[in-house]
């Protein structure tokens, strides 16, 4: 393997790769734009320019390949590759290009989005002059092109870096955009009739280096230096895309992928992301509710075990056979964990099906038919997974009473099997309806039990590959919801059984006896990527309507 | 004086010098009857080699050298192409062969393309050309008639075909990658090199790409022989060249001469002198591109190591001349309007630093300048030159900085008079 020195790190890079990514690699800063890892390499931007010994202008470290010399050419007697990306030929050019790049560029970071995560706010104050040599009026460009329905485009922000385009042409395969115009006019621009229209849309405003592309749905919102960071996991489809949630005064404000090769790549898609517009408006409900006659009583969790037990205790539906147990692939696994144990302890049966609840197709990105993100984890419990889209009035017919969890069987359900549902539902003697809002299911139910969203507790996720992945709590549940787990233990310890610690990591250590892929791990192993909890099935291309 | 030597420029001005008739009557694809019924593939190749045949774009790169760098043997699929996309300002040679004689061109062509075993060859032409594009057209379809091109050309079992194609109007498009992506129908971009066209070249195929000028010499080295070739002009670059002549010359025009020739002797004896027998003040010997000479550099021979010892290059042989009557703060500012509107945008030191540099020059001529300015072009030149992913930044820094060293008082002069001090003398000129 050649031996190269970069400053004054002796290194031994892989012939053929490019000396960015072995600096990357190594911890050294080499500053550059259009340079993206899954994207291809174009040397356009020309910041990453480094000074190679033997070479008679200064190279780009993104394009600059390392090649073996003959062990009588070697540089000082044992170097392949020679490089400075500090020396003063390296500085000089790169302060040049990044007086070019601000030359034109607005500047207007006060009102601008990126502001506080713009690489070329944070290139120039480390590479940059602190002047302008500028004395001209800047080229004047567009700021708000209406480019797609997601993303707004200021043109004179953009540094022509490319990565959106490129983007649009390998990985989206969608080529709505391209460079038009010449010379200074140069700008991205989308082809006549088209618009910035794909279901990955909004990472071109993700890998845009600067505030040119911007989230219409995020723009405006909010600082992002005043964002609270965690990781959690996407829970719209089986895909589980390792998302990092950005929330501020207890709103989620955006999801942003996080880099995860073994799930997700660099990418998410809109429709995930865009879950912070749902979860607008929602019903949100505060406190546990029962309901007699038509009205409805709140509750003190304090109290509510009791009350629960007695509910229940007193119906008359208190055969096994006469409990339908419904779960949610949204569920947490340590959630599934405590339904299996309240099923267990109180109507004398396994808790599911779980509705295996798909539309659309797969496509060849990311996308999955399958809209639950923990499918597989429920399989891994040992819970049962119902047929694909199957009608779920089959489950109520007959019965006497039911527990629902997180899944809005009437609200998702159409036509004749909606009044299906809605009538064996209103015939029941009790049903007991836990959601993190109040869906059109709750208004038939007896108990309401306010479950905590995906975003405000912990839980660990397994994807349809077998990736498992724990989620942070972003924020605190403004109003008094729990984790379904968190309910068990309460409703278990009311009538005397014996139960986990009502936290995460109490119904973990449950959820671990129950899989064995999670048996021997720990919770770090879950951070940041996931941990292949089944073997992954054969790396093949998912062809278009081939789901599970 | 030395010798007019009519080689390349043989046929024109003769009647119906375009015609195949015409260019055969006087020998004309002979030289390919003689590749292809006695000699290999390699020997063609040799005998170019040998040659020492300096590419005549403006880069100056062996073509002979180059042919062999595309992979061998008729199994591989590979193309030519021929780059007529000829619009260096002060550059018009291509054009006077192409309009004048395109069978020699095309013969030109034809041979290389035995000697690379090549599957045929794009002819990608200036859109500001039509009739050049036409003209050639009209040869290609000739030559297909005459069986020199097509199927089993002249019963070889060599097939070889030629496809005319037209530019759309971009400066950059003759350089030879964005050649390439505009010749796919893309925007006309340059490439990142590598990989270069010898290994992925049009459409991802192994591509030689020469100058018109190149191919049409490659008949005649194939008649004459490689030493007769080498014999010709300077022994670095033999051969002759096309020197174009504009400017404040008497005689302008394109002028065949060996190489080697001095640009004095070009000047005074062959375009006939200054434009009004006025003193001569600047040229600039290769093309818009390469750096200015001042009057008292012209003692210089007019080929590559010549040129280089006073600082500048043969580039694509058009000299423009320039007398007393001319600002060089103006006429850098015609240069820096042009490479900044033939930017192509892509690639940052060129995108910003050709309109900073014309902003810079225009506001020195028009008397808002700054004595900072020289030293202020000096250093944007220099942050574009050497850091472009293809020659068009270099092409700009170079005039921007040699002007700037070689004329600075006048540069200084716009900055401290607030003014052209050349604006009356051109008024008086009126030339």
């Amino acid at each position: 393997m050649p031996l190269i020195r970069i400053d004054d790190q002796e290194i031994e890079a892989p012939q053929g790769e490019t000396i960015l990514r072995v600096a990357l690699k190594h911890g050294i800063t080499i500053p550059y734009y259009c340079y993206h890892p899954a994207l291809s390499i174009v040397g356009q931007c020309r910041m990453c320019l480094v000074e190679v010994k033997g070479a008679p202008k200064p190279l780009t470290a993104c394009s600059t390949t390392i090649g073996a010399l003959p062990p009588d050419k070697k540089i000082e007697g044992k170097y392949d590759m020679v490089v400075s990306t500090k020396s003063e030929t390296a500085r000089k050019a790169q302060r040049g290009v990044l007086e070019f790049l601000l030359l034109n560029h607005p500047l207007d970071c006060p009102i601008c989005d990126q502001a506080g995560e713009c690489q070329l706010q944070e290139y120039s104050y480390t590479f940059g002059d602190p002047a302008s040599r500028l004395e001209f009026e800047k080229v004047h460009a567009p700021k708000r092109v209406d480019i797609g329905p997601h993303v707004v485009f200021d043109v004179e922000r953009c540094i022509k870096c490319t990565r959106c385009i490129r983007f649009c042409q390998e990985i989206s395969k969608t080529g709505e955009l391209t460079l038009s115009e010449r010379g200074v006019h140069t700008r991205v621009d989308t082809f006549p009739g088209r618009k910035l229209d794909n279901p990955y849309s909004v990472c071109t405003v993700d890998i845009c280096p600067v505030g040119a592309l911007t989230s219409r749905e995020f723009r405006f919102k909010e600082r992002v230096w005043f964002l609270k960071s965690v990781n959690s996991v996407c829970q719209e489809c089986a895909r589980g895309c390792s998302v990092r949630v950005d929330a501020y005064k207890g709103e989620v404000l955006r999801l942003v992928p996080r880099d995860n090769p073994q799930v997700n790549g660099p990418w998410m898609c809109d429709y995930g992301r865009l879950i912070t517009e749902r979860m607008k408006g929602l019903d949100l409900a505060g406190r546990p509710l029962l309901r007699s006659g038509s009205a409805w009583q709140g509750y003190e969790w304090k109290d509510f075990g009791a009350a629960l037990v007695e509910r229940v205790g007193g119906s008359p539906a208190s055969k096994s056979e006469s409990w339908a147990v419904v779960l949610s692939g949204r569920l947490s696994l340590e959630e599934m964990a405590g339904a299996q144990a309240v099923s267990q302890a109180f109507f004398k049966r396994s808790a599911g099906p779980v509705p295996d609840v798909a539309w659309g197709e797969d496509d060849e990105l990311l996308i999955r038919k399958e809209r639950r993100p923990n499918l597989m984890g429920a399989r891994l419990m040992g819970i049962p997974v119902g047929e694909q889209n199957a009608p779920l009035s089959g489950l109520f017919a007959g019965k006497k009473a039911a527990l629902i969890l997180r899944e809005d069987v009437v609200g998702d359900a159409q036509g004749a099997e909606k009044a299906a549902i809605q009538k064996a539902l209103g015939a029941m003697d009790l049903v007991i309806v836990a959601d993190s809002s109040f869906t059109e299911t709750a208004r038939l139910a007896h108990v309401f039990i306010p479950l905590a969203g995906w975003h405000e507790m912990e839980g660990v996720y397994v994807n349809f590959l077998g990736v498992a992945q724990k989620t942070a709590r972003a924020v605190v549940p403004p109003r008094d919801r729990r984790p379904f787990h968190e309910v068990a233990s309460l409703w278990l310890t009311a009538a005397g059984h014996d139960a986990p610690e009502p936290t995460f990591l109490g119904w973990h250590a449950r959820v671990k006896e129950s899989v064995p892929g999670l048996a021997e791990t720990s919770i770090k192993e879950l951070l940041p990527h996931g941990l292949q909890v089944l073997d992954a099935p054969a790396k093949k291309k998912v062809k278009k309507g081939e789901g599970a | 004086m030395t010798e007019v030597l009519k080689l390349l420029t043989r046929n024109v001005g003769k009647p119906n010098s375009t015609h195949v008739d015409a260019y055969m009557g006087s020998g004309g694809y002979e030289p390919l009857m003689t590749v292809l019924h006695k000699w290999t593939p390699e020997q063609t190749l040799n005998e170019v080699k040998g040659a020492n045949l300096k590419g005549r774009g403006g880069a100056g790169f062996p073509a002979g050298l180059k042919w062999s760098f595309l992979p061998r043997g008729k199994e591989v699929l590979k193309y030519l192409v021929c780059n007529a996309d000829e619009s260096e300002p002060g550059t018009f040679k291509d054009r006077l062969l192409i309009e004048n004689d395109p069978h020699s061109i095309l013969e030109g062509i034809i041979i290389a393309g035995w000697a690379t075993q090549a599957a045929g060859c794009f002819f990608y032409i200036r859109g500001e050309m039509p009739a050049g594009a036409r003209i050639f057209q009209k040869a290609v379809d000739q030559a297909y008639a005459k069986g020199f091109l097509g199927k089993n050309i002249l019963g070889s079992g060599f097939n070889f075909d030629v496809w005319v194609s037209r530019g759309a109007g971009a400066y950059i498009c003759g350089e030879e990658t964005a050649l390439m992506d505009s010749l796919e129908g893309k925007r006309g971009q340059p490439r990142l090199k590598p990989p270069f066209p010898a290994g992925y070249g049009v459409y991802g195929v192994p591509t030689n790409i020469n100058n018109v000028e190149s191919y049409a010499n490659v008949p005649l080295i194939i008649k004459n022989g490689a030493s007769w070739y080498t014999a010709i002009g300077s022994s670095s670059a033999p051969g002759t060249r096309l020197f174009g002549i504009s400017g404040h010359v008497k005689r302008p025009g394109v002028f065949e001469l060996p190489s080697g020739v001095t640009l004095r002797e070009l000047i005074y004896e062959h375009a006939g002198g200054i434009l009004g027998d006025r003193p001569l003040k600047a040229v600039i010997p290769g093309g818009s591109s390469v750096p200015v000479l001042r009057a008292d550099q012209i003692d210089v021979t007019m080929d590559p190591d010549g040129l280089k010892a006073v600082g500048t290059m043969l580039g694509s042989a058009g000299v423009i001349v320039m007398n007393d009557s001319v600002c060089m703060v103006k006429a850098l500012l015609n240069l820096m309007e042009f490479y900044a509107h033939e930017s192509c945008g892509q690639c940052t030191p060129c995108r910003e630093g050709t309109h900073w540099l014309e902003l810079i020059v225009r506001r020195l001529e028009e008397g808002g300048g700054r004595p900072s300015d020289c030293d202020l072009i000096l250093d944007v030149a220099g942050n574009i030159m050497g850091r472009t992913i293809c020659p068009l930044g270099d092409a700009a820094a170079m005039p921007a900085i040699s002007f700037v060293q070689q004329f600075r008082q006048e540069f200084e002069a716009h900055a401290r008079e607030g003014r052209c001090p050349m604006r009356d003398v051109r008024m008086t000129a009126a030339i």
